[in-house]
């Protein structure tokens, strides 16, 4: 295993450094970087597999001069697990590159692209190596600001630039955050070592121990987008080139969920106060109840996609939380189930969501836009595209039998065995957040008809759309490998959740894999198979077998088929772009619903004829929805600092012997304190 | 303490004194090119005290210092600014942030609180120079009170140059000098700087018409 180690972390290394040596050679740069990161995507998986199935977890470490600090790594089943998601969004991501960069090439250096592309997966691997706090924060301040940087890719573009700015500043927050947990914890033990962490000398004082939830709960949260902290992701994941966003969207929030497991299950051990359980469940249902709702208003497709970033946060969180929740009351197997089911969606929304951002890729690829509206008609231009899109779209609608139904029917069931729990609040509670669950289902199916069908079905809306052609074949397959990856978690639990189990053994104390899967793997069934189960496989041998069935019936029954080719029926006008659907008019029924928490302006603009009023010369109409975190919650604290900053100014004069006077002053006052 | 260390540790001191005597007589001066002169002149004692230092001593390099002061400090440094003020054509400094006889009583003052804070620190020094710290510090208070109180950029400048000044003393009389490749690099640096706001007052004077950095206020937004 340390040789597969050395080896991911060498090609990394290579391919940030390689393309530096080879200036003025585009095409073997872009070939050098993406490639290594590509090697580097194919040993990371064995590694993460090696790493789930190896009996004891690999350790290492460098000491350093630095006090405190020490170069420690750890692959325990956990972190194999993070490293094996992000190995696979990368391996896709970087072989997608390979075509895709073409669309920077004369805009922007592509040389640092691809080889900051490889620092990014470098330091990604690493955060979740790291056996201890100050070389994690080295780490996780590295892939911060390399995310930041890839996010500024075009910084030419004004909006590039603020949204990198926003997405500094919420990601420092966070940062500072989890310094102040990394400190809680080291005040105690006295060191910055995972290990001291884990087995203190006595145990944390109980008020600590609660503080140190929350920082942790805010300082990954912002990371991984909780609501309210989520306001960065649809700034900053569209103004990222597609791959990096689908890697920002697709493991490196994750690195946050692994964090948020590491902090509570490893370092937290122990009872937890139910309470903090109900936060992170409370908090990962309204995360993801409000991240559908704000993506099916958005018509700018890696906007809609980053709020589902949110949503899919939330799920992963419901599922932690419901973990947490069983773990106070000793329930252990709910516990793993829990929290079984909260990592198995982490790895289904790393494949279908990184699927989703690489597909949104090649459509503004193609025509050069993000916004739905002037899609239409690209499944004919791009067939290719579209089939691993509509993979993609059905799995994160929780569809059978993808992956995103596999997950999210398990967090589902997690939830409702809340039955089993003592107190009468939380049997109502874990209910409650299933149904908000349930609700979020049904948005992300609408949202993704949505997506789907105005982006490929009928005619182009744009002429952009309409000289649309299929992407070049590396980023098919980089496609194809996350679609792929989404059929086989899918429909082979019997894989995964073995796998899975070895993570949360540990965590919780017992293995549950055996009684999740029942018949040989086939079925399965949250730890009681008589409470409920389901099999992928068959369901999906089942919708094959019923569609084929129809068909042979009709065969049977019916007249022999006939292939009839005829303009579609148009109440005989001839069928323009303009009667179609839009994706403002398809959200419109769900805006009205949800009125209240939308808040939306809507201004129609009518100019008639002067002759006479009953024909319109012009119409235009202008919506959108108030953006309520930002306006109660940001605005109010922006303002307030920027009143202190105003303040500030009085000593900022810009006179430059002012400014020396300062300088003067305060070195005769320290050399009189001094002395 | 024989009477020749006796006698070198006063003469030390005595060439100390002249150099903060300089200083007053900047402080004092309101034309440009005399201020020059005057600068000059201190790194002239000052060469001079570095070399007593060297004698006295036997520390070689200290020469070698004081070579370099006298090379830079002496000749190409004044002829770089002389050279500024006869392009800028600006002779005198009219408008002061502090008076001169308000500036002198400051200098006074800081001299005080120099002396005031080396106290406990010379007995424990057991240098022939050790007097002088107070005197270097005092040096470096009074260089930064004028480029405090001066508005023309040249004049600053000067002021930046008496600091090093005190800063070269002080390292002399505390440690009998820095490694002779620091005093390298701090000479360096000091003759960057004095190109550096030669060619910065040459464009201050196209920007605003002026060498006075007080109009850099208009660069606030």
């Amino acid at each position: 295993m340390s040789t597969l180690l050395t080896i991911l972390l060498a090609s990394y290394l290579l391919g940030g450094l390689l393309p530096l040596c080879v200036p003025g050679r585009p095409h073997l740069q872009n070939l050098l970087a993406h490639g290594c990161a590509a090697g580097a995507g194919v040993v990371g998986i064995a590694l993460g597999l090696a790493g789930l199935l190896a009996a004891d977890p690999l350790t290492g470490s460098f000491s350093s001069n630095i006090p405190y600090l020490t170069f420690a790594f750890r692959l325990d089943p956990l972190a194999a697990f993070f490293v094996l998601t992000i190995s696979l969004v990368g391996l896709a991501a970087s072989i997608y590159a390979l075509g895709y960069v073409g669309e920077f090439s004369g805009r922007v250096s592509l040389t640092l692209l691809g080889s900051l592309l490889n620092g990014f997966l470098l330091s990604m691997t690493l955060v979740v190596l790291a056996d201890n706090g100050f070389f994690f924060l080295i780490l996780w301040e590295a892939m911060s600001l390399l995310s930041y940087v890839l996010v500024v890719t075009e910084h030419e573009k004004p909006g590039v630039r603020e949204a990198g700015l926003f997405y500094l500043i919420m990601t420092h927050v966070g940062t500072a955050f989890i310094i102040l947990t990394f400190l809680i914890f080291f005040q105690e033990t006295g060191s910055f070592s995972f290990d001291s962490f884990r087995h203190p000398d006595q145990r944390l004082p109980e008020g600590l121990r609660s503080i140190a939830f929350f920082t942790a709960l805010i300082g990954f949260g912002a990371k991984a987008g909780i609501v309210p902290l989520h306001v960065w992701l649809p700034y900053a994941h569209p103004a990222a080139p597609s791959h990096v966003s689908a890697l920002m969207s697709g493991v490196m929030i994750k690195t946050a969920i692994y964090a948020l497991i590491r902090v509570y299950f490893d370092f937290l051990d122990g009872e937890f106060p139910w309470w903090w359980g109900f936060t992170v469940l409370v908090i990962g249902a309204v995360s993801a109840l409000l991240g559908v709702m704000y993506a099916l208003m958005e018509h700018d497709l890696k906007s809609l996609l980053a709020y589902h970033s949110v949503e899919n946060i939330g799920i992963i969180l419901l599922g932690i939380g419901a973990g947490m929740i069983f773990h106070t009351y000793g329930l252990h197997e709910l516990a793993a189930l829990g929290l079984l089911a909260g990592l198995y969606h982490t790895i289904n929304h790393a494949a279908f969501k990184a699927l989703l951002f690489l597909g949104a890729g090649a459509l503004q690829f193609a025509t050069h836009t993000r916004n739905i509206e002037e899609y239409g008609g690209l499944l004919r231009r791009m067939p290719w595209t579209g089939a691993f899109f509509l993979i993609g779209a059905v799995s994160i609608a929780a569809l059978p039998p993808t992956n995103g139904f596999v997950s999210e029917w398990l967090v589902f069931q997690s939830l409702f065995l809340s039955f089993q729990l003592p107190t009468l609040f939380l049997k109502l509670i874990l209910p409650i957040a299933a149904a908000m669950l349930a609700l979020t289902g049904a948005l992300a199916l609408a949202c993704f008809a949505k997506a789907f069908g105005m982006s490929f079905l009928a005619q182009p809306r744009s002429s952009h759309a309409r000289h649309a052609t299929e992407v070049p074949v590396s980023m098919r397959i980089g496609m194809g490998l996350l679609a792929g990856a989404c059929v086989v978690l899918g429909l082979a639990p019997m894989l995964v959740v073995p796998l899975l189990d070895r993570i949360t053994g540990p965590l919780t104390g017992v293995a549950i894999s055996s009684k999740v899967l029942a018949l040989d793997g086939w079925v399965v069934a949250p730890v009681t198979v008589e409470f409920s189960s389901i099999s992928t496989p068959v369901l999906a041998a089942l919708l094959v077998g019923a569609g084929a069935l129809g068909l042979l019936f009709a065969r049977m029954m019916g007249k022999p088929l006939r292939a009839r080719y005829y303009k579609t029926w148009g109440c005989g006008l001839n069928l323009t772009p303009r009667m179609e659907y839009t994706a403002t008019g398809f959200a419109q029924p769900i805006k009205q619903v949800f009125e209240t928490i939308y808040q939306p302006t809507v201004k129609l603009e009518t100019e008639f004829l002067e002759q006479s009023k009953y024909f319109i010369k012009h119409q235009r109409f202008e919506f959108h929805i108030e953006p309520l975190f930002e306006k109660y919650l940001y605005t109010p604290v922006v303002t307030f600092l920027l009143a202190i900053a105003d303040r500030l100014r009085i000593i900022q004069a810009g006179s430059l012997h002012l400014y020396l006077t300062y300088i003067f002053v305060t070195l005769v006052l320290l050399l009189l304190w001094a002395g | 303490m024989p009477v020749s260390t006796y006698l070198g540790s006063q003469l030390v001191d005595l060439c100390s004194v002249l150099l903060l005597l300089c200083c007053f007589a900047i402080v004092a001066q309101r034309r440009l090119s005399a201020c020059v002169d005057l600068f000059a002149l201190q790194s002239a004692f000052l060469a001079a005290t570095a070399a007593l230092v060297a004698f006295l001593t036997g520390h070689r390099h200290i020469y070698f210092a004081a070579a370099l002061t006298i090379v830079i400090k002496v000749i190409v440094l004044p002829r770089i600014l002389r050279k500024v003020i006869e392009r800028l054509n600006v002779s005198r400094e009219l408008g002061m942030n502090v008076n001169i006889p308000a500036g002198l009583l400051i200098c006074g003052v800081l001299v005080i609180v120099a002396f005031f804070i080396t106290q406990p620190i010379i007995p424990l020094g057991y240098l022939l120079t050790r007097d002088s710290l107070a005197i270097a510090l005092a040096i470096i208070l009074i260089g930064f009170f004028t480029m405090i109180a001066r508005q023309k950029a040249i004049t600053q400048m000067v002021g930046f140059l008496v600091m090093e000044n005190g800063v070269f003393l002080g390292a002399t009389a505390a440690a009998y000098g820095m490694p002779l490749i620091v005093e390298l690099g701090v000479f360096f640096d000091v003759l960057v700087a004095g190109l550096i706001v030669g060619i910065y007052t040459h464009r201050l004077q196209d920007a605003f018409d002026s060498v006075d950095t007080s109009t850099l206020t208009v660069l606030k937004e």
